[in-house]
């Protein structure tokens, strides 16, 4: 009886929403948004002339220098040629200390035959630096080859960027440093977003039955806490559907896309990497775990404040606070994310309600041990449990009350009167 | 406590928000199997009445019960509730709804979607069985949510003004429904303020004015109470005969006269005085009260200050009324 109650009201959220022209639009619309936050980013990192980005490209073939030169000012970079002598290694790297140049890009025959290049520099480069740099070299030698020995272009692999790090230069720490970055801020602001979305979606659902009565009709069918129980999980699967669809779209691409960008485009082989630095089955594993915790904890929330309001104007002021919970994390992301095992940092993401964000943001900046992880799960299930005795109590009064929006203490009574 | 014989009970009820009283003191007894009205002008408390039934409101004190029991128990899916501002879910189709309502209340879903497309076909709507309900017109929306509140087959409806805003052609067609539930054996309790409505199709009425019950009581035996109240006379000649001490109030109507007669008066003492006055009477008829003349006696005169006359049971009375 229960359960037939509970299930038709998630079947009748789940119809419904799936079928509206919003969900498929966002369905389609976000993945595309994603693609262009991410690109833009890139391309403009690509050309901005922000930073000091002064190098000394040393030329020992000879032919590399005039074709090399003019792609890489294209790219940001000021290039100051430097004819080879021997000591040119020490005077460059004299300089490179005193702050002079940034570094410096050592070109030899290797560079002709394979693509490889050494890249000195006191500042390690993003990842998309140092792919569009590498980009430019293997350009230029295969551009060489075909024009001047006519060789097969074939013959040169997607070449190699060595980059040395000169002295102690800072964020000198592992290798992906880049990509890890991007998952973890980007898997953040994606668990705010699509938590932020639907718990909105509950408390809007909520407000509807509210003002329109049927809510009256229901719930002298059925139990209120059925009702709440049988709208969140409607709307959870909802959810769960779209980031599925993402998700797969995403692999889809992913799997499609990037092979066949690599053969049409031998040059941009560091593609590679950005497959590799993709998070694991593991780590969508984990973002799906923090994203229905977070998702049960903040639609309770939500449904008791749609539910203690009577207009959208009044809904709109008064989950101002609960937004506030979601906001504070995601500021908190960048300085968790350079610093992820500090004391703060760990307190912080142990609070059930910052955890989906903060406690992902740490794990994909890696060196977050298995217990912490495994503790904020419990937290935020013990959160859970106490959201939804404190919300289904007040969704229970409140749905069915009209007037002005209670006052705290009047919530309060709600609670203990339920 | 097993009080089979009763859907619906109440027993000393009040409800209040803040200083003003909506219900005071209401005792209300249903019968199994009778159409019950709930009469009483606007803001009387017919509604409030109604949401403490439904478990909608709590009573401040009082009790509620349902079919001799908790209605918790049987509420959900005994009870057919239809609230006065129709609430439906404006994006879903027609028969999705009905079907939805009718899940809810534990009617597995192919059959609810059978009984939901033969309710509409019923009720005339069985081309809009696939459109959403917010293209219907509000009539039409009515009727669905209507369907909606029989589908599971209820033993207790409860209709809050169900009559408003139909056409006579569809009101009509609403009333015959709830007479065949009738004659199956459910309650029904609805308000309205429609009395002809109420006239035809209650066994009981209850009229509450002001908060307060003012009239409980088998229709027949309400209007066998307040018969004698009005005398109907046709004369010609002088009217000087007609004053006296047991007519209370004399309304002129198309060629004659209505005579409201005093409490306890002999309507046979002024026919007397008519003929002896050398009066040719056409017509001297003592007419069965219309339920409207016995509302408007009761909750005019309530609504004027002066108390009304509690009837048949009733409780509470002339005493001062709850602010309003």
């Amino acid at each position: 009886m229960m359960l037939r109650n509970v299930w038709a009201v998630i079947r009748r959220e789940y119809i419904q929403r799936v079928r509206t022209k919003s969900f498929v639009f966002g369905t389609i619309a976000v993945p595309l948004i994603m693609v262009l936050l991410i690109a833009v980013p890139i391309v403009i990192a690509g050309r901005s002339q922000d930073d000091e980005r002064h190098i000394v490209v040393v030329d020992r073939t000879g032919v590399l220098q005039g074709r090399l030169g003019p792609e890489l000012e294209e790219l940001g970079w000021t290039v100051e040629p430097e004819p080879w002598t021997p000591d040119v290694e020490v005077r460059l790297r004299l300089r490179a200390d005193d702050g002079e140049i940034l570094g410096f890009l050592m070109l030899d025959d290797e560079t002709l035959e394979e693509g490889v290049a050494t890249f000195q520099t006191t500042v390690r480069p993003t990842p998309v630096r140092s792919l569009t740099m590498r980009s430019a070299i293997t350009r230029a030698a295969m551009d060489y080859r075909l024009t001047e020995s006519g060789s097969a272009a074939s013959m040169l692999s997607g070449g190699e960027l060595r980059i040395e790090l000169l002295s102690d230069a800072p964020g000198a720490d592992p290798d992906e440093e880049g990509p890890q970055f991007a998952v973890a801020y980007m898997g953040a602001m994606i668990l705010y977003m699509v938590i932020l979305i639907y718990s909105v979606a509950v408390m809007r659902a909520t407000l509807e039955e509210k003002t329109s009565r049927i809510v009256e009709v229901i719930v002298s069918s059925m139990k209120p806490w059925h009702l709440l129980l049988g709208k969140v999980i409607g709307v959870g699967a909802v959810s769960l559907t779209q980031l599925s669809i993402w998700i797969l779209a995403a692999s889809l691409a992913l799997a499609a896309g990037v092979p066949t960008l690599m053969s049409a485009r031998p040059d941009l082989t560091a593609l590679v990497d950005v497959q590799a630095a993709l998070p694991s089955v593991g780590m969508l594993a984990l973002f799906a775990c923090f994203f229905i915790l977070g998702f049960f904890m903040y639609s309770g929330i939500y449904a008791a404040v749609g539910a203690m309001c009577n207009t959208d104007e009044e809904a709109n002021q008064a989950q101002f606070p609960v937004v506030m919970l979601l906001v504070g994390p995601i500021l908190m992301v960048m300085p968790i994310i350079q610093d992820p095992s500090a004391t703060w940092a760990i307190a912080l993401s142990l609070f059930p309600l910052f955890s989906p964000i903060l406690m992902w943001a740490r794990v994909a900046a890696g060196g977050v041990p298995a217990w912490q992880i495994g503790l904020s799960f419990v937290l935020m299930a013990l959160a859970i449990v106490a959201i939804a005795w404190v919300a289904g109590r007040i969704y229970r009064v409140g749905i069915l009350m009209t007037g002005k929006r209670p006052t705290l203490p009047e919530l309060w009574r709600w609670v203990r009167a339920a | 406590m097993i009080e089979d014989g009763f859907a619906v009970r109440l027993h000393g009820v009040t409800k209040s928000f803040g200083k003003h009283t909506a219900v005071s003191e209401l005792d209300l007894d249903i019968p199994r199997g009778t159409i019950c009205g709930l009469l009483g002008p606007n803001g009387s408390g017919k509604t409030t009445t109604i949401r403490m039934i439904m478990g909608i409101l709590l009573p401040d004190e009082g009790s509620v019960s349902l079919f001799g029991g908790d209605p918790e128990l049987t509420r959900r899916t005994k009870v057919g509730y239809l609230p006065e501002e129709r609430g439906v879910y404006r994006k879903m189709k027609c028969v999705e709804f009905v079907t939805f309502l009718a899940e809810i209340r534990g009617i597995p879903r192919a059959e609810g979607r059978r009984r939901a497309l033969n309710w509409l076909e019923r009720l005339g709507l069985p081309e809009w069985a696939e459109k959403r309900v917010e293209d219907l017109s509000k009539g039409m929306q009515q009727k669905v949510q209507f369907i909606g509140t029989v589908v599971h087959e209820p033993e207790l409806l409860i209709l809050d003004e169900p009559f408003s805003g139909l056409d006579p052609i569809n009101q009509d067609v609403l009333e015959g429904i709830v007479r065949d539930f009738r004659a199956k054996g459910t309650t029904i309790l609805f308000s309205t303020h429609l009395m002809d409505q109420a006239e035809r199709l209650c066994e009981r009425v209850c009229l509450i004015s002001k908060s307060r019950k003012m009239i409980d009581a088998d229709m027949r035996e309400l209007k066998a109470a307040e018969r004698g109240g009005v005398v109907v006379v046709e004369f010609e000649g002088s009217d000087a005969w007609i004053a006296g001490p047991e007519v209370a109030g004399v309304d002129r109507v198309n060629g004659g006269l209505n005579l409201t007669l005093a409490d306890g008066a002999d309507h046979q003492a002024i026919l007397r005085r008519g003929v002896s006055a050398g009066a040719t009477i056409l017509r001297f008829d003592l007419v069965e009260p219309r339920l409207h003349d016995i509302f408007v006696r009761h909750a005019g005169a309530d609504a004027s200050g002066d108390g009304g006359t509690p009837v048949a049971g009733s409780r509470g009375g002339a005493d001062a009324w709850g602010a309003s």
